[in-house]
């Protein structure tokens, strides 16, 4: 009976065993590639075509130049405005640092998934076992990641090359490409220390989180360096900086091609290297196998997710009170630049708004969009738990689901709390030690006012999680990247309103810059609490679910 | 009588279209060692899910001592543990952590009996989860569910991974269970193991239960073996009433045969038979009785659709 079922079922005759792990991860690669490099496209499209008709007049294109043009504030969070009285200027600007930096975070996800998340999930084990070698199969999936990228630039590229023929952009296909370039180095460094880090750790998690920390100190460096004056050599210390040095289609420079280059071919050789000396599943960095046990925060579900999340939430920790303080401290100069424009000026004084406080309320919505990502992690690891079976061993002893979800979500909602007290402290005290005239109450109030909208985008991963679980993680992460494009988009060009209501960050107020909107605050989290309830109702009548 | 540890009432799953159990009516009497035989895909691991309330009814219900399976799970859980086929532990913990961490969820747990076992099973609690092999994180789950002393103990293919030497502590554990007055159900591919721990065997097959008995209810539901070698020719014995499964080599025969042996007897008595070895079917011919057909295709068509 046996023999007859394994000859019914064809198993990999289809492939050469020598190259199955580069097919299998060159096939999702090249899919997950080809769908970013659209998201791209489409993006730096809407750019250019925006400002091509929003701002005409040379007037309006000067008034432009001199709202933002010498901003340390602006150039802080999305790099320096260079001749953005062009259309490809502006493109530059609008585009570089934000999909260099979104990619990267692909480019993370992407190869440690590969790499180190199919080596976790066992999957290579089984393919090991055929003609190949630990070493052959790391290279197989780098040949894998290599071809995603690959679909990401050809995707990008051809959209780019096809907006400039159009006459309102009229950029040459070489400079196209070379911009294409540009965008594409970011997310090509970062699948290379994906698979470096896939080496050195032992899990995904780790492995991300690893990598994520390189991306975390890339930013903050880029941001020292465009922003406080003296410190612009800083930019070649940081791939976010080579990646601003090409300044496509404005004066390329190919130099720091160089840097960019030996740092992928570092990473890919250090990783081939690594990856022939250590054993399957196993990690490079010494972890110790064995120790006397610790039985602290093991006492129920809630506190174990807290026990297990411990790292995670260290490294938001950090991240916050690092961004906080950087913030913070520039402040002051971000706030004389924006109010160096009379109408803005005007616009703020009769408010009573300081400089320094007009520039947090926009900064923050960088940690408002920090929040949504503990968010959208929180979900993530609750469906995870799910999903690799381990929620199981809690629920067949007398624990039952309601409890299980609701301890999550309570923790959730506590880190995130926390989250926002956190950045709302870590601000000021960067804004007080730059004497930024900031007050306590008004940046703590402000540090609450970034957690209603990750609220709802926990609420609604926590819906999903629910209704739909094999969904909750991509909806909840495309609810977040949604609301983040909208608040890039909007503010130059008119978006219709009920477009951007869809965004969860729309309805906070730009603390500390206007008063927090209690009203409005109170009425997300009772939203997010609703859509959680919900949630928690439809998880308590499923089957669960495995990956 | 007492309430039964587990008892269904047409239970039924479906999955999309797929029919994974069906008006299942099945039971565990407390105290009795009940195993469960299928091939993968019967509706095994299904059944044990819907039993844990992991799993939603598509139809009908269970209970675990009077208690509904979906509606009081805190309470059917408190008296009862189930190892899974499949330890998917937490991997940064270390096995005391584990064990220290689900004894916790369980809220009772007899430390004594637990360092007992960790010794039986020859367990390194020391070792993180992400450094054991297979067998040794089975060893976890089963400790953490023999520890509590539960009622019912539910297992789905709980020696998977162990070697001979764990597997025999494995039915020592039961065997005391069982004299402890605790209930088992136990769903396996080891016809050995069944054979040896459990009082009544039911067969699934496509979801639905096609067998159950104790053995001896089963031995006599089946045929006896009867192997023979004659001098000359084997008879034709395919015409006899109660003759199945004829299987000719050369000049020997074996075959089996349901009620009387006699009419069988006189054909190969004419035929001049020589020798004659007749006996019990084990266990594991039982079953190939039930799914020989598979593979042949003969006989009754499947039950489903």
């Amino acid at each position: 009976m046996q023999s007859d079922v394994l000859e019914r079922t064809p198993i990999a005759t289809t492939m050469t065993s020598g190259t199955v792990i580069a097919r299998l991860s060159g096939k999702k690669a090249v899919r997950s590639g080809v769908g970013w490099g659209l998201v791209f496209g489409v993006y730096v499209a809407t750019q250019a075509l925006t400002y091509a008709s929003s701002y005409k007049s040379e007037a309006a294109r000067r008034l432009l130049v001199k709202e933002f043009g010498s901003n340390p504030g602006i150039s802080a969070l999305v790099g320096p405005a260079f001749r953005i009285d062009t259309v490809s200027g502006f493109t530059v600007w609008k585009c570089l640092t934000v999909l260099a930096i979104t990619g990267s975070v692909w480019g993370i996800l992407t190869s440690t998934r590969l790499l180190r998340g199919e080596e976790e999930a066992g999957r290579w084990e089984v393919l090991l076992a055929g003609r190949t070698t630990r070493r052959g199969s790391v290279v197989q999936a780098l040949f894998a990641l290599a071809g995603g990228l690959g679909a990401l630039f050809v995707t990008t590229g051809v959209l780019i090359v096809a907006l400039g023929r159009s006459s309102k952009v009229d950029v040459a296909a070489g400079g196209a490409l070379f911009f294409t370039m540009a965008i594409v180095a970011g997310p090509a460094m970062f699948l290379a220390i994906g698979a470096l880090t896939s080496q050195l750790a032992s899990t995904r998690r780790q492995a991300a989180g690893a990598a994520s920390a390189v991306l975390g100190a890339s930013y903050a460096i880029r941001m020292a360096a465009d922003s406080v004056a003296g410190l612009g050599w800083l930019r070649w210390a940081t791939p976010f900086g080579w990646v601003e040095e090409l300044k496509p289609l404005t004066s390329p420079n190919t130099w720091p091609v160089v840097p960019i280059v030996a740092w992928i071919a570092v990473c890919g050789l250090t990783t081939v290297l690594l990856a022939g000396r250590r054993d399957l599943g196993a990690s490079t960095l010494r972890d110790h196998a064995s120790r006397a046990p610790r039985v602290g925060l093991l006492n129920g579900p809630v506190v174990l997710a807290f026990r297990l999340l411990r790292p995670t939430l260290l490294a938001w920790t950090v991240s916050i009170i690092a961004y906080g303080l950087l913030l913070g401290s520039i402040a002051k100069s971000g706030g004389q630049a924006i109010t160096s424009s009379p109408a803005l000026r005007l616009v703020f004084e009769r408010l009573g708004v300081s400089g320094a406080q007009a520039y947090l309320g926009i900064a923050l919505l960088l940690m408002a969009v920090t929040m949504g990502f503990i968010a959208a992690g929180q979900v993530s690891a609750a469906r995870t738990e799910e999903s690799s079976g381990r929620l199981e061993h809690l629920l067949v002893r007398p624990l039952s689901r309601r409890s299980w979800f609701v301890g999550r979500t309570v923790l959730a909602t506590g880190v995130l709390v926390v989250g926002g007290v956190l950045a709302g402290l870590s601000t000021w005290v960067g804004a007080a030690s730059d004497h930024a005239g900031v007050s306590f109450t008004s940046m703590l109030e402000a540090g609450v006012n970034v957690v209603p909208p990750a609220l709802v985008i926990l609420g609604v991963g926590l819906l999903f999680l629910g209704v739909a679980p094999r969904l909750s993680v991509p909806v909840t992460y495309a609810v977040l990247v949604w609301s983040l494009l909208i608040e890039i988009t909007s503010g130059i060009a008119g978006v219709n309103h009920w477009v951007l209501d869809t965004s969860v960050f729309h309805q906070m107020a730009a603390a500390p810059s206007v008063h927090v909107d209690w009203a409005e605050n109170l009425i997300m989290v009772l939203l997010g609490a609703l859509v959680a309830l919900a949630g928690v109702d439809a998880f308590t009548r499923r089957d669960l679910k495995g990956e | 009588m007492s309430t039964p540890a587990i008892r269904t009432f047409a239970l039924s799953k479906h999955f999309g279209d797929t029919q994974a159990l069906r008006d299942l009516e099945f039971d565990v009497g407390v105290g009795e060692v009940v195993g469960c035989l299928g091939p993968n895909g019967a509706g095994k691991t299904t059944l044990i899910r819907l039993l844990l309330g992991l799993l939603i009814p598509s139809g009908g219900r269970g209970e675990i001592f009077g208690l509904d399976c979906h509606r009081q799970t805190v309470e059917a859980h408190a008296r009862l543990a189930y190892v899974a086929g499949e330890a998917n532990l937490w991997p940064t913990l270390t096995g005391a952590e584990t064990l220290h961490l689900l004894a916790q969820v369980q809220g009772h747990v007899d430390d004594a009996y637990r360092d007992v076992l960790v010794d039986r099973f020859d367990l390194d609690t020391s070792k993180k989860v992400r450094a054991l092999s297979k067998g040794n994180r089975q060893k976890i789950i089963l400790v953490a569910a023999l520890m509590t002393r539960p009622d019912l103990l539910i297992l789905d293919e709980p020696t998977s991974g162990l070697d001979p030497l764990m597997e025999q502590a494995f039915r020592a554990c039961i065997g005391e269970a069982r004299e402890r007055g605790q209930s088992v159900l136990l769903s396996s591919h080891i016809l050995s193991e069944v054979e040896v721990l459990c009082d009544r065997i039911g067969i699934l097959r496509e979801g639905v239960l096609v067998e159950i008995g104790t053995l001896a209810q089963m031995r006599h539901l089946s045929a006896l073996l009867v192997e023979a070698t004659f001098d000359g020719a084997v008879p034709d014995l395919t015409q006899i009433a109660g003759v199945t499964m004829v299987k000719v080599t050369g000049s020997s025969v074996t075959c089996q045969v349901q009620g009387s042996v006699e009419p069988l007897l006189r054909v190969m008595v004419d035929a001049g038979v020589l020798g004659l070895l007749s006996r019990e079917p084990s266990l594991e011919e039982l079953f190939l009785a039930h799914y020989g057909d598979d593979a042949t295709g003969e006989e009754r068509p499947p039950r489903a659709e």
